[in-house]
């Protein structure tokens, strides 16, 4: 044998015991890094929420409409940028835009655009007051040096469009996750306690949430939706949208945690850990937990999007969310009107955030699906 | 030939249960509402001008029959309801099912059209998806159902509308042209609305195809790898003939049996659809019934209706599986 083979031995011998001893979540993760579109996703994912958390600070302008332009209606997105016929600058740049309305115009507004007078990005302006973490805050990361920049334009009543898609994926991302959580603890309880206790509670459970299962979820909570008082303020109402949506995506979780528990308790494992003496909650917190947790995981991620599909429906047809509020369904709700789709195409830029937040989750919850599953390797 | 009548009565008595479940949990949500139909219907009459007293709307209630203890009135409720019979609109005042009428019929041929569409689009493609080992293939088609799901059918109606009124100036929206909305039904009434209706079944096709791919695709690989397959392809079947009679008829199996749950997904999106595309059908009654006059018996009646169908419909595929399916049809005859 020569030194070299030798060496690879150790190598592939210290792997082994790499692989041997890993843990579940080590194994899940090795499997999740070899596929690439999943990893992409997650990256895209990350950015994603992480820029939702610090919208304020990322974006220039307060989404609300204290922070609108009056000078700059339904606006078109500026560009940035670094130079034009009147030369070349270092620092990027967009222009000024005046309006007016006169006999000229015909009595409509209209916008001009002053090449001549730049407005330059500055870094680290201080602006909007804003709250992160508690804390207060001024300063954003960047701003124009004098009025407003608007990089994805503005819409009809001069609210910044660029600021509000952040703040809405951060409001999507918040109520998607209460969402899941409530659906998630109905469905650990019902699913739970149908799987472990089996015999008749199983089959009334199981009847029970076949028939919540039958009915159409989005007409039933638009009805529940439909007679939220008009009195109620923004926060009520984002909470009780939350709650909905957990209401809406319970009955499939249960439904799976119950088969997993039941196929569980059944396995051989189960059996010998209970004929080596080791005691019931012992057998559930150290065998059975361990066995579904992944799966539970991955269910999770995989119901996340229709919890945001449906959050955007719902407000969509405005029985969810509402204008002072930012979601991404209060931002599709803008693009319906002919006007927009004729006119204002930039209504659209938040669309684009949405599918690929959507895609992201899904790219993920598939990868997490396949990394999860033990026998993924051994079937191929 | 006794066991399966047996097995169907059971069936359908399980099915006329969970509807009464379901009216229940419809009904609860339609008294959890705050107001009822006589509140409703006084206010309206104090818009009008009339001066009304409390006494009024307790008179309006009796009337109503809204007195009555609860469950008297649920009962009530769903012996109406398996007639077709929903009472009275709390805002139209008239018969709901005259206002409803051929509105359902129409929604409910939508979906069901929709579900065809999908699923002869998303049998071959699912199965080829699931044999084929090229690459490239199988990656487009993934990147496709994703985006049916991550797509919502809102947008896409947005985006298909936006085309043609760029290009034919026409916004392809309603289900019939302008002469035809109020004429009876004729033959060239008929071609009117199937030449309105293929854009709604389209766009509600779309998502459901996309999830009925991944479907096909996933019972598919797993059956293809079994032994019958293998033992198949070494008694000299092969091609076409090996993948339609083995691994495709045992994958139909779970396929037809959640029909219904493909169904209750094309009804989740059918409002915001008919939002959209302006049709005159049950979605957008409900839309109508829901967000703008708060009309809890038009709710009520559309979301049982709805449910009706979907509970109608995984009736209709366990007669079908276990008159197709040798495995279930021994099950039943034990």
């Amino acid at each position: 044998m020569t030194d070299a083979s030798q060496v690879d031995a150790k190598v592939d011998q210290k792997l082994k015991e790499a692989y041997f001893t890993a843990s579940q979540g080590q194994l899940i993760w090795t499997r999740f890094k070899k596929q690439k579109a999943a990893m992409v996703g997650a990256w895209v994912l990350v950015i994603l929420i992480l820029s939702g958390l610090f919208a304020p600070f990322l974006t220039p302008y307060d989404p609300t409409i204290a922070g609108r332009d009056k000078e700059y209606l339904n606006g078109a997105p500026q560009i940035p940028k670094f130079w034009d016929e009147n030369g070349f600058s270092a620092r990027p740049f967009v222009y000024t835009t005046t309006r007016e309305r006169s006999i000229k115009t015909n009595f409509r507004w209209i916008t001009k655009t002053d090449r001549d007078a730049r407005r330059y990005v500055v870094f680290f302006p201080k602006g909007d007051k804003y709250k992160l973490f508690g804390m207060k805050f001024d300063r954003h990361l960047f701003g124009a040096d004098v009025g407003y920049i608007h990089l994805f334009g503005t819409d009809s009543t001069g609210k910044d469009i660029f600021s509000r898609t952040f703040y809405a994926i951060n409001t999507s991302m918040a109520v998607g996750t209460i969402g899941v959580l409530i659906a998630f603890v109905m469905a650990l309880l019902i699913g739970g306690i149908s799987g472990y206790f089996g015999g008749w509670i199983d089959s009334v459970l199981q009847m029970i949430t076949d028939t919540v299962r039958t009915v159409p979820a989005i007409p039933l909570f638009m009805a529940l939706a439909a007679f939220i008082p008009d009195t109620w303020s923004a926060e009520e109402r984002f909470f009780f949208i939350s709650i909905i949506l957990g209401f809406i995506g319970w009955p499939t979780l249960a439904r799976r945690v119950r088969t997993h528990l039941l196929t569980e308790r059944n396995q051989e494992y189960v059996l010998a850990a209970q004929l080596c003496g080791a005691s019931a909650p012992h057998i559930i917190r150290k065998h059975l937990l361990p066995s579904f947790t992944s799966y539970i995981i991955v269910d999770l991620v995989i119901s996340f999007p229709y919890m945001v599909l449906s959050e955007t429906a719902l407000s969509f047809i405005g029985l969810g969310l509402k204008d002072p509020v930012n979601s991404l369904g209060v931002m599709l709700q803008n693009v319906t009107s002919a006007d927009v789709l004729l006119n204002y195409q930039w209504y659209f830029i938040p669309v684009i955030f949405f599918i690929i937040l959507v895609l992201a989750f899904v790219f993920v919850g598939d990868g997490l699906r396949d990394a999860a599953d033990p026998y993924a390797d051994t079937k191929k | 030939m006794y066991q399966f009548a047996r097995f169907a009565v059971i069936r359908a008595a399980l099915a006329v249960l969970t509807l009464v479940l379901v009216s229940f949990i419809v009904f609860s949500l339609m008294e959890l509402v705050p107001g009822d139909c006589a509140e409703r219907y006084i206010a309206f009459k104090a818009s009008q001008g009339s001066v009304i007293s409390a006494a009024d709307v307790d008179a309006e209630r009796v009337r109503l029959g809204l007195n009555q203890p609860y469950v008297q009135r649920w009962g009530i409720w769903i012996v109406n309801a398996f007639q077709g019979e929903f009472g009275d609109s709390c805002i139209q005042r008239l018969n709901i099912s005259q206002l409803l009428g051929q509105k359902f019929w129409i929604s409910l041929g939508l979906a069901m059209s929709a579900l065809l569409l999908a699923y002869v689009i998303a049998i071959p493609v699912g199965i080829i998806a699931a044999t084929s080992k090229n690459a490239t293939l199988n990656n487009s088609l993934r990147l496709v159902s994703y985006l049916g799901l991550a797509l919502p059918n809102f947008l896409l109606a947005l985006m298909i509308m936006l085309f043609s009124t760029v290009v034919f100036g026409d916004s392809l929206t309603g289900l019939f042209s302008k002469e035809f909305r109020d004429a009876a039904w004729s033959w060239a009434k008929l071609r009117d609305f199937l030449g309105h209706a293929w854009l709604p079944v389209f766009i509600l096709a779309w998502s459901a195809t996309a999830f009925a791919i991944q479907t096909v695709r996933a019972l598919m690989s797993d059956e293809v790898g079994k032994l019958y397959v293998t033992a198949a392809a070494a008694r000299g079947v092969s091609g076409r003939q090996l993948l339609w009679r083995y691994p495709a008829r045992h994958a139909l199996g779970p396929i037809i049996n959640s029909l219904g749950f493909d169904l209750n997904r094309i009804f989740n999106e059918l409002p915001i659809v008919a939002l959209i595309l302006t049709l005159t059908e049950a979605g957008s009654l409900l839309i109508e019934a829901l967000a703008r006059s708060n009309d809890q018996q038009m709710a009520g009646a559309i979301i049982f209706m709805l449910t009706a169908s979907i509970v109608g419909l995984n009736f209709v595929t366990d007669i079908i599986l276990a008159l197709t399916d040798p495995r279930v049809r021994r099950s039943i005859l034990g």
